[in-house]
């Protein structure tokens, strides 16, 4: 009988993906747009655009997060060390901060990385075995850097326009990165970090004859466990450069030969691309899209079939994360502050205020009964 | 028809003018006061960069980064101490000293389809008549600057044509020229098969049936199709003006290789052969989603060509007399939306103007800290059409149209120039 304890759930259930169910908001009141688990599923790290890294502790009932405080621009992306108690971010001025952040008090960053890109870093990984950070963002290169003090040691070059998305292979040997042009391209880590091949993910790209600028790109990226899947996130047949509505899109590539098994789609409506994707541990595929003033969804798939095999209406989200537990899905949603819309005339004056988020947190199995909660 | 009061018997001819300037190192001292100033009247010209949807205050004329709804990116030092746009305006910033900005306009309209025409019509009280657009008014209030060509053209992506409906109750011979691409208009050269005899027997021979028709029927088509046929031949006269060929290649690095950049640098061409008015439009800025990706991408294509008319104006001398507009019709909302997108906001938004007797270097406009809102004098569109027609040389109050009778103001009643921006 399943319940959450600091996070975890304990007596763990089975996966039941119909069933899902949100188990718990953390509500903010600036909009954040990364969310993270920690590595031992305590904590949510959590950012976007008051500039600060917030860290709640999942085991309090009323959590207020602490808050640790550098970035001086909206942050960008964030990501927690899979062994040490280090977390990176980055932002839109291309600066890069660790972060110890196991401490009682939020402290000054550990060391930082002043510019790691000529604007946005737009993604941050690091590698399975710790040793490396990389980011890409705005100036089309890829970087790797020393987690253990921001040292470069090595810069990916490439991409002919800014990157969206990074992934590493399940095996820790291949990393991809993503691009705004449709260009997916995989690196040997093993051999250097030497440049392997190019995927066409074209189709998340568009570029309209009166366009003023390309649209899209490939915004998320996501291995299944058996490293035989690489799924790309984005949107396709963009509409125009303003709304910029589009039609949520995933490709399903077979790593092995790098051609598209299935381009995945949503049920409901949805005009945004998918800026996060995760694989379950039974393959399952899961993402979330953005759409203007309306909700959205989340959305589940088996990767052989177009269509999803569940969904469930949600506001628009811009990041997800999965609980090393397996069972909790965390992600970062967008909530009207009640100031939105066109031209105010005065009459939110007194009243205008941003847009806010919530951090909810979907439990992938069956809601237990009242006597299963008590028992629990 | 309709007339201004003012009309123009007493305007000069370009070769009359020329003639008067002929043999002198400048006109200050030898013509006639009066004359003198009829004569910088003439030369008054506007360009009107008109960026169709909206561009982001915060994100190019004011920046704001300490405020709540500030976007991402960082602000940067123009000339003016003190004064910061968005890094996405690096050439604006360094000819801030050269222009003027207007931070608090505060406007009614938060729709297109109705704010477009509202804001190029300066929003004048409603009597019941359909304004003309800006272009068309100075097409008429002050008459071509150069005889020979259209005094207003209108260059825009897609199609041309000619759009005789800006002109309003001013009749369709004030209609805009419009070139799609900033492209001559197709079958401006004759072919070589008609002679010039053989063509002017056609166009002879077009009139009389015009004129037939127009006997018996409403004239205000016919007056477009007249008005287009007299437009092309005086541009298949002037085929010069759009010889790609004459370009210098760093002009076209300097201004951009993009739509907007090469229709700036085209509009500075048309400037130069002596066009009243010339409205540049682009289109798609109503960044409702990826605002900041798109303005990212979109604002320097506005920054770069703007910095380089307003320079290249400044350094022949023209700035004195060629009024620049860059303005939307409205700005974007402060709060962020659920796509990253910024929403219409007409209640507090930016425009930047340059030359033709508006002040150089002058930030205009308090607002509140976060930028939502106008603090203390908001201006509204007919505080800029009054203040444009009067850098012009035309007295916004003393000067009317007169349509079927009526007396009709050429700007709001009620509003008034913004002294702030004018020399």
């Amino acid at each position: 009988m399943p319940a959450h304890r600091g996070g975890d759930v304990v007596n763990r259930p089975a996966l039941d993906i119909k069933a899902a169910w949100m188990s718990r908001e953390l509500k903010h009141d600036r909009q954040l747009y990364r969310a993270q688990f920690s590595p031992d599923g305590r904590l949510v790290a959590a950012a976007g655009q008051d500039r600060l890294v917030h860290l709640w502790n999942l085991a309090s009932e009323e959590p207020a997060p602490k808050s640790f405080d550098a970035h001086r621009t909206w942050i960008s992306s964030l990501v927690f060390h899979p062994t040490e108690k280090l977390l990176f971010t980055a932002d839109h001025h291309g600066i890069i901060y660790c972060w110890d952040y196991d401490t009682e008090m939020p402290g000054q960053p550990r060391w930082s990385i002043p510019e790691a890109d000529r604007n946005n870093v737009r993604a941050l990984l690091v590698t399975h075995d710790g040793q490396h950070l990389v980011s890409a963002g705005d100036d089309a290169i890829v970087k790797v850097w020393s987690t253990v003090d921001g040292r470069p040691v090595t810069q990916l070059k490439g991409h002919k326009d800014c990157v969206f998305s990074l992934a590493v292979s399940p095996d820790g040997n291949h990393l991809v990165s993503g691009d705004l042009l449709g260009s997916i391209r995989q690196w040997n880590i093993a051999d250097s970090w030497k440049p392997a091949r190019e995927l066409d993910a074209r189709l998340l790209h568009t570029r309209g004859d009166d366009f003023l600028a390309d649209v899209g790109g490939v915004r998320s990226l996501a291995f299944r466990a058996d490293g035989q899947v690489l799924a790309a996130g984005g949107m396709k047949e963009a509409k125009s450069n303003a709304f910029c509505p589009g039609k949520p899109t995933v490709l399903a590539f077979d790593w092995a030969t790098g051609v598209v098994k299935n381009e995945l789609r949503i049920m409901g409506k949805s005009d945004g691309p998918f800026n996060a994707l995760r694989f379950l541990e039974d393959g399952t595929l899961v993402g979330h899209t953005e759409i203007l003033h309306s909700n959205s969804e989340l959305t589940f798939w088996q990767i052989d079939q177009v269509a999803p095999l569940h969904s469930l209406v949600s506001p628009p989200a811009y990041d997800l994360s999965l609980h090393p537990d397996g069972r909790q899905l965390l992600a970062a949603c967008y909530v009207s502050g009640g100031s939105s819309g066109n031209g105010a005339q005065k009459r939110f004056k007194d009243n205008y205020v941003p847009n806010k988020s919530t951090l909810r947190i979907f439990s992938l199995f069956a809601k237990p009964t009242t006597e299963e909660k008590k028992t629990g | 028809m309709s007339s201004p009061c003012q009309p123009h018997e007493h305007a000069l001819s370009r070769r009359r003018m020329l003639g008067m300037l002929g043999g002198t190192a400048g006109f200050g001292s030898l013509l006639q006061p009066a004359i003198a100033r009829e004569v910088v009247k003439q030369n008054k010209q506007v360009c009107l960069i008109w960026l169709d949807g909206g561009m982001s205050q915060y994100e190019s004329w004011h920046p704001l980064p300490e405020s709540q709804f500030a976007g991402p990116f960082r602000s940067i030092k123009t000339s003016i101490p003190g004064v910061h746009f968005s890094e996405l305006m690096p050439h604006s910033a360094k000819i801030a000293h050269k222009i003027s900005v207007i931070r608090s306009m505060s406007t009614k309209d938060p729709n297109h389809s109705t704010g477009v025409p509202r804001m190029q019509r300066g929003d004048p009280v409603n009597r019941g008549v359909d304004y003309p657009y800006l272009g068309s008014a100075v097409a008429k209030l002050l008459g071509p600057a150069n005889p020979e060509l259209p005094p207003y053209i209108w260059i825009k992506p897609g199609n041309g044509g000619f759009i005789h409906r800006e002109a309003g109750f001013l009749g369709a011979q004030y209609g805009a020229l419009a070139l799609g691409d900033g492209q001559a208009p197709i079958h401006i050269h004759r072919p070589d098969a008609i002679s010039a005899q053989h063509d002017e027997a056609r166009h002879a021979l077009r009139k009389k049936a015009n004129e037939r028709f127009k006997a018996y029927r409403g004239a205000a088509e016919i007056d477009a199709y007249e008005t287009s046929y007299e437009m092309a031949q005086q541009l298949m006269a002037r085929k010069d003006i759009f010889d790609d060929g004459k370009l210098n290649p760093r002009d076209r690095e300097r201004y951009g290789t993009h739509p907007l950049g090469r229709h700036i640098l085209r509009a500075r061409g048309l400037l130069e052969a002596g066009v009243r008015f010339v409205k540049v439009n682009s289109y798609h800025w109503d960044t409702h989603g990826d605002n900041f990706n798109m303005s990212q991408r979109l604002v320097p294509q506005i920054d770069r060509p703007f910095a380089a008319l307003v320079n290249d104006l400044d350094e022949s001398g023209m700035l004195e007399n060629v009024l620049v507009v860059v303005m939307s019709e409205f700005g974007r909302t402060p709060v962020i939306n659920s796509r990253l997108g910024r929403d219409h906001w007409p209640d507090c938004w930016s425009l930047a103007l340059a030359g033709c007797g508006i002040k150089r270097g002058a930030m205009v406009g308090a607002t509140s800290k976060d930028g939502a809102w106008v603090e203390g004098t908001g201006y509204d569109v007919g505080d800029l059409f009054h203040t444009i027609f009067t850098v012009l040389g035309i007295h916004p109050r003393r000067t009317n149209y007169r349509h079927q009778g009526q007396k009709l103001a050429i700007a709001h009643d009620e509003c008034r120039p913004i002294e702030e921006v004018m020399l």
